[in-house]
């Protein structure tokens, strides 16, 4: 206190005058002086910019507001995974058309982001099994699973034993619904959740194959003779001629399909919202028992006895490709959800996994102890793999290479079929005498989009559901490899066009640019493999390291060599490896 | 009053004193006389100085006083006052064009407010109807609140002095009168400008078209060519395509001359001049003028892309025709030298220019020959710059040249300026001609030169065949190395000159071919890009499978004779060249089980019908037995293999053959063909774009075009669109609610109009110019856009 009362009373000119002075010091040497003369009209702009100046604060403290700051931030990987790809250029020249464009891609932006945002509300996430480090997941059987996980869940785990021969079974596309098929005739159609029965019939016919139709009111059975149709009381409703001695069917949900194969190697694509047969021809692979279709594209994906993977569709009576995955006869074929990967088994007790959006591979080869009798991929790329009469699910066995399996089941009666239960962890397996149903956890997709499918949909929800597919419906014949095919302009047409209007007289041509808006990005398949090849032989001179170092064998001792200075280059080198 | 009163008797004695004081030398001075009577006789004593003139207004004021006398005084005045006689109002038409032309800008302006918001309702996503509505936001209760205020107590103390009158019978009264004062007086100063703008352009109109000097009309038509001169540079300069939209007006206009009769001897008044042309010079003169106007406007007019070749041409079909010998009304006076010039004007006068300064330039160059003959390098270079000409010219005529040696260029080169040298020995003969007027002695020249332009004119190229190709002259070299260093020296003026003629319409790869004739330089420089081109196409086109086409292919019209397919000698030669290198790049890389992953031996169950033992939880499992041998068939791999090449195979086009066995050496069986014909008549189709599947192992893609999916596809891109990708990249992203979130959805399918049923929709008023948005809106190339007017 004392001191501050002896203390001169600070002045505010003292304290301005000094600041100035160790501004002008500190700034002397780095700072350019300019002189400005003062002008009215430079009064004027700056009494302007000061005007702006001040009608400009009160925005920023509007955004200095700390209260609302706005929408949080969105992460830019979450944002490229909603991307649409690159957007519309400058390549419009027209003013009001590229003011439209411009502000067309600020909505697709928008979308972008809302989609991004949007994800807040996936919710659940889905869950594993995890174990200590020196215990395995495979040592979990289902009656560990059963006793800690809640009642519900619980009673997912079941098993139905049933006398008809071995039982194909397959889930509705909302997985409430379930459909079983024997040998020897037995269909019967059920709510698996709660174990209500739709219908059970015998056909008192060899059935090969069933397959829900869109809704779960109406099934589908390949018969002995012909293809059989049902509704949810067990009633035929039809009985399509058209199609008989059917061995294996898909329904592609998109398009209304019923895609068949026959036992003459017919195949033929049934539009079941029309009655129509829209595509039907031989396939002159001769009997092929093994089907499955690739829900990214469409494509029917057919092994033969030959080891050939074939892709068809049904407007094009060649194989879209082929790809050569085993020396041997195929025993299942499997694609993923997302279309990437195809796995493959064969009598060589072989599974490759294949990059079939590429069409290249393989990616994994992986030899087992017997031959796969099924595989299935899981919503969450899981896979399974059918052993007679134990089923392994491996987990993350594509993008690289697995050691063992995550989950192993083993039953006392052969696997028939298996499939993984949509939005549920639960795996369907149809054996020769009976389903069994168990849990695999964190196989299904956890969050489920109610206007695609709903698991917990009332009728009148699956009447407009059914009402909106069928406006969504696709045509068959955009069945291609690449399903973007339809948004690509067709360039040889329009060049043949182009052509054509530039003979007329008097008509000035249109100027275009062809170059197509995907084009191979990043490395090349050539690129690609290099790399692969470097990488290799990294990996095997380092392995090469690790031997000598196992083998222990004694250094070239590297003896100091006399040195000559700079006459050192005058001395002959010798070479080291001799 | 009384100050006045002082003043004035001070001026009266001022007045006495200064009298006095003139009296004082001795002089004698003339009063001026108060009053004049009008007489005949001048006397000398009524000498005045001033003028007579009465000043009426001075008498009515002496009459102003009495009251009966007010009438006279101004009936004086009126005889007086100066009043303008009217001119003669203009004839109708024009008064009619004036007013219209006045009333275009007046109401153009006024339209032209709207721009910015005609261009801002055809941006905005969507514009909804009616225009007008009540804001719907609520205001806060504070703010509200503050707007209502108690009188103060002067005001409540002022209205009970002074209660406000009642207003509803005025605003009964207002609506009656169609216009307010003010409206109406800005009305009337708003139509009293349009009227004085009228009067001014109409005043200005007559006296212009009063004026007979023709010195003047020469300088207003110069000016007004000099003005569209310039305005067409800019246009160029700006606006290339309305430049040529401009030029083919002219054309449009030269062909209507061609039409009509206008300006030739077929009018009466051409006739009646016709009869006294015989003996009259000055109507013979006249006459030429008039024929000189039809020609000029019937000439074809050249676009600036002309080349020096055809103006050297037309300079050539133009002297006869000024100074023909023959016909003595087309012989130019020596004092009027340049009746032509005058008619030349607009742009093809511009033109004109252009093509004499070129000429110039070649004068220049010829001289040098003449003064140096067989100084073979100016030979040299004049001939470059006579086939680049050439070059433009092909260019200017849009044809298909057929494929040319570089050697035929030069000769035919040369040829044209030998022409041109004998052009120039030609005017300057005619010129000695016109001053002799020897017609006997100038006759067989003109013959002779004129036989030398045929010939040339015979020595152009026709289409040459491939045979002449191939066909290589010992004389070529020689002429090439000098070729070179002259085009070394003259490469950057040439480039310039070349750039300068093409307009950029015209820049393509057809130019390129072309040019890649005139001289060898420039093929191989042709030969590069293509080739880059080539590369970059291969390299880009790699794996791609869409788009699948061979730009050499598609240049080629269908039927493809040999001919034509020599043509392209130089693409294909390339492709050829090419396609080795990339077979060599992938033959390098061992395709086959190139990414044979290693196979992973995995621990799997092992079902109980083969056995129980083995449960054990080791790792890596080596088999024991190999069965996968018992059950493979190697000629599966084979068969597949061969499959693939086969499916390759059919792709794959053969080449053709086009020999004639027996044709120009022997045939029959067991004679080969010779090496150098099977060169040239077995054409080698271009390499395929590599397939899908090239590298990928036993993998086959079929490629083919689905016809049912190009049902489907987009065919055309419309009309904003100018490239594929950008066309594809607006499709790119879906608009359903299944797809993007449905706040999206809705927004990007919200309609552009949106109108409210059941209500009226009023037009706009003007204050919606005043509206913010509106004013607000910049965007300055759409407004342009919407508010030009066509």
């Amino acid at each position: 206190m004392k001191n501050t009362k002896k203390k001169a009373p600070q002045r505010y000119f003292d304290t301005e005058d000094k600041q100035p002075e160790q501004k002008g010091e500190s700034n002397n040497q780095n700072v350019e002086v300019y002189n400005i003369k003062i002008t009215p009209g430079l009064l004027k702009t700056n009494k302007f910019k000061n005007y702006r100046g001040h009608n400009r604060r009160p925005m920023q403290k509007g955004k200095q507001n700390k209260k609302f700051e706005g929408k949080a931030p969105l992460a830019p990987e979450k944002l490229e995974a909603h991307s649409r790809g690159e957007g519309v250029g400058k390549g419009v020249r027209h003013p009001l058309h590229a003011a439209k464009l411009r502000k067309r891609e600020r909505k697709i932006t928008y979308a972008q982001e809302q989609a991004a945002r949007a994800e807040i509300l996936l919710t659940e996430d889905h869950g594993c099994l995890e174990v200590d480090e020196d215990s395995k997941t495979t040592a979990i059987s289902q009656k560990i699973i059963a006793d800690n996980v809640d009642i519900s869940a619980a009673s997912k785990i079941f098993e139905l034993n049933l006398e008809f021969g071995p039982y194909r079974a397959k889930y509705s596309k909302n997985g409430r619904h379930l459909l079983l098929g024997s040998k020897k005739g037995h269909l019967a159609a059920f709510d698996w959740v709660t174990k209500k029965l739709h219908f059970e019939i015998n056909v008192m016919e060899s059935i090969h194959d069933i397959s829900w139709l869109h809704t779960e009111t109406m099934v589908a059975a390949a018969q002995k003779e012909w293809l059989y149709m049902y509704d949810n009381t067990g009633t035929e409703l039809h009985c399509v001629k058209k199609m008989d001695k059917i061995l294996r069917m898909e329904f592609l949900p998109y398009h209304f399909l019923l895609a068949a194969v026959n036992e003459f190697g017919f195949m033929t694509w049934l539009d079941i919202s029309i009655g129509e047969v829209v595509g039907h021809y031989n396939n002159h692979l001769g009997r092929t028992a093994v089907m499955t279709q690739n829900p990214y594209n469409a494509t029917l994906c057919l092994g033969n006895s030959k080891g050939v993977v074939s892709l068809w569709s049904p407007t094009i009576k060649e194989p879209l490709a082929k790809i050569l995955c085993h020396k041997t006869p195929l025993t299942a074929i499997a694609v993923d959800n997302r279309g990437m990967y195809m796995a493959t088994s064969g009598v060589d007790r072989s599974m490759k996994i294949w990059d079939i959006r590429n069409l290249d591979g393989p990616v994994q080869d992986y030899r087992l102890r017997s031959a796969p009798v099924d595989l299935e991929f899981s919503q969450k790329d899981m896979l399974a793999v059918g052993l007679d009469e134990v089923v392994e699910i491996y987990n993350n066995c594509c993008s690289q290479t697995t050691e063992k399996p995550y989950l192993r089941h083993r039953m006392a009666k052969t696997i028939n079929n298996f499939k993984f239960c949509p939005y549920e962890d639960v795996l369907g397996v149809g054996t020769s005498n009976g389903f069994t149903s168990i849990i695999v956890p964190g196989s299904g997709e956890p969050n489920f989009d109610a206007l695609e499918s709903n698991p917990f949909q009332n009728k009148k929800q699956r009447k407009e559901a059914e009402v909106k597919a069928l406006l969504d419906k696709i045509p068959a014949e955009l069945i291609t490899l690449n399903p973007f095919d339809i948004t690509e302009v067709d360039v040889p047409t329009m060049q043949e066009q182009m052509e054509a209007k530039k003979k007329l007289l008097y008509l000035k041509p249109k100027k275009m640019d062809f170059t197509p808006r995907h084009k191979k990005k990043g490395k090349t398949q050539i690129a690609r493999k290099k790399i692969i090849k470097q990488v290799a032989r990294k990996e095997f001179i380092e392995q090469a390291k690790e031997a000598q170092k196992l083998l222990n064998l004694p250094e070239a001792q590297n003896t100091k060599k006399q040195s000559f200075g700079v006459l050192d280059r005058f001395v002959p080198t010798v070479k080291s490896r001799k | 009053m009384e100050d006045i009163e002082e003043t004035e008797i001070v001026a009266s004695e001022h007045d006495r004193l200064v009298s006095a004081i003139s009296k004082l030398d001795k002089t004698q001075h003339i009063t001026e006389p108060t009053r004049n009577e009008p007489t005949n006789l001048s006397s000398e004593f009524n000498l005045t100085k001033r003028t007579n003139r009465l000043n009426l207004n001075n008498v009515a004021k002496i009459l102003e006083d009495t009251a009966h006398h007010v009438q006279i005084g101004k009936k004086l005045k009126k005889t007086q006052s100066v009043s303008k006689v009217l001119s003669k109002p203009l004839e109708k038409p024009q008064a009619e064009r004036i007013k219209r032309a006045t009333g275009y800008e007046a109401t153009k302006k006024k339209v032209g407010r709207w721009d910015p918001v005609v261009a801002r309702s055809r941006t905005v996503d969507y514009v909804a109807f009616p225009l007008k509505h009540a804001s719907t936001k609520l205001e806060p209760t504070g703010d509200f609140l503050t707007k209502l205020k108690m009188k103060s107590d002067l005001e409540r103390e002022l209205e009970e002095v002074d209660p406000s009158p009642m207003v509803e019978d005025e605003e009964e009264e207002e609506p009656v009168l169609p216009l307010t004062y003010e409206e109406m007086v800005m009305h009337r100063q708003r139509l009293a400008k349009m009227r004085a703008q009228q009067s001014y352009k109409a005043a200005k109109a007559k006296r212009q078209s009063k004026i007979k000097s023709k010195k003047y009309h020469r300088v207003l038509k110069k000016e007004k060519l000099k003005q569209e001169l310039k305005e067409f540079e800019e246009l160029q300069k700006n606006d290339p395509e309305e430049a040529l939209k401009k030029l083919e007006s002219l054309e449009k206009a030269r062909a209507l001359e061609r039409h009509t009769l206008r300006h030739k001897s077929t009018g009466k008044w051409a006739k009646n001049k016709l009869i006294r042309a015989k003996y009259d010079k000055e109507v013979r003169q006249e006459l030429a003028e008039q024929l000189a106007v039809g020609r000029g406007l019937t000439k074809k007019v050249q676009d600036n892309q002309s080349s020096d070749d055809e103006a050297d041409d037309a300079g050539v079909s133009n002297i006869p025709l000024s100074q023909d010998p023959f016909n003595n009304w087309m012989m130019q006076r020596s004092d009027k030298s340049n009746i032509n010039a005058e008619f030349d004007f607009g742009y093809k006068k511009y033109i004109q220019n252009k093509m004499n300064k070129r000429k110039d330039d070649s004068d220049t160059d010829s001289n040098d020959e003449n003064m140096d003959d067989e100084d073979n390098t100016t030979n040299e270079l004049s001939a470059l710059k006579a086939s680049i000409s050439k070059l433009s010219q092909g260019k200017n005529q849009d044809e298909e040249f057929n494929n040319e040696d570089v050697k035929e260029a030069q000769t035919e080169a040369t040829t044209n300026v030998n022409a041109t040298r004998k052009r120039k020995t030609r005017q300057t003969e005619t010129q000695k001609i016109e001053k002799e007027v020897d017609q006997v002695v100038s006759n067989p020249l003109f013959k002779k030169s004129k036989k030398i332009v045929a010939k040339t004119k015979v020595s152009k190229p026709v289409a040459t065949s491939n045979w002449e190709v191939e066909a290589i002259d010992d004389t070529e070299s020689k002429h090439s190395e000098d070729v070179l260093s002259a085009f070394e020296s003259h490469e950057t003026s040439v480039a310039k000159k070349v750039e300068k003629k093409l307009g950029e319409i015209r820049r393509n790869i057809e130019r390129l071919e072309q040019a890649g004739r005139v001289n060898q330089r420039e093929t191989q420089k042709i030969q590069d890009t293509q080739q880059r081109d080539n590369l970059e196409y291969l390299k880009l086109k790699n794996k791609k499978v869409k788009a699948v086409i061979d730009e050499e292919l598609i240049e080629t019209s269908s039927k493809t004779t040999p001919d034509e397919v020599t043509d392209q000698g130089l693409s294909k030669v390339l492709n050829t060249a090419v396609a080795p290198v990339q077979e060599a790049a992938i033959a390098d890389i061992d395709t086959h089980g190139f990414v044979a992953t290693k196979p992973k031996y995995l621990n799997s169950a092992i079902s109980h019908g083969e056995n129980e033992y083995d449960q054990l939880d080791d790792d890596q499992v080596v088999p024991r037995v190999n069965i996968e041998q018992v059950f493979e068939e190697e000629d599966v791999v084979a068969s597949f293999r061969q499959e693939k090449e086969d499916e390759i195979n059919k792709d794959k086009p053969e080449p053709i053959n086009a020999t004639l066995p027996g044709w120009g050496a022997w045939g029959g069986k067991g004679v080969k063909p010779q090496k150098r014909k099977r060169n040239r008549f077995i054409l080698k189709t271009p390499p395929k774009i590599p397939r899908r599947d090239e590298n990928k192992g036993d993998i086959i893609i079929k490629e083919f075009k689905d016809p049912k999916l190009a049902i489907h596809k987009v065919k055309d891109v419309p009309f904003p669109f100018e490239s594929v990708k950008d066309y594809e990249a607006s499709i790119r992203a879906p608009l359903g609610n299944t797809f993007i979130p449905e706040k999206a959805h809705k927004k990007l399918i919200r309609p552009s109009v949106i109108t409210k049923a059941g209500k009226i929709i009023e037009p706009m008023d003007e204050e919606e110019l005043l509206v913010p948005k509106n004013r607000n809106f910049k965007n300055e190339g759409v407004i342009k856009l919407l508010g030009q007017k066509k």
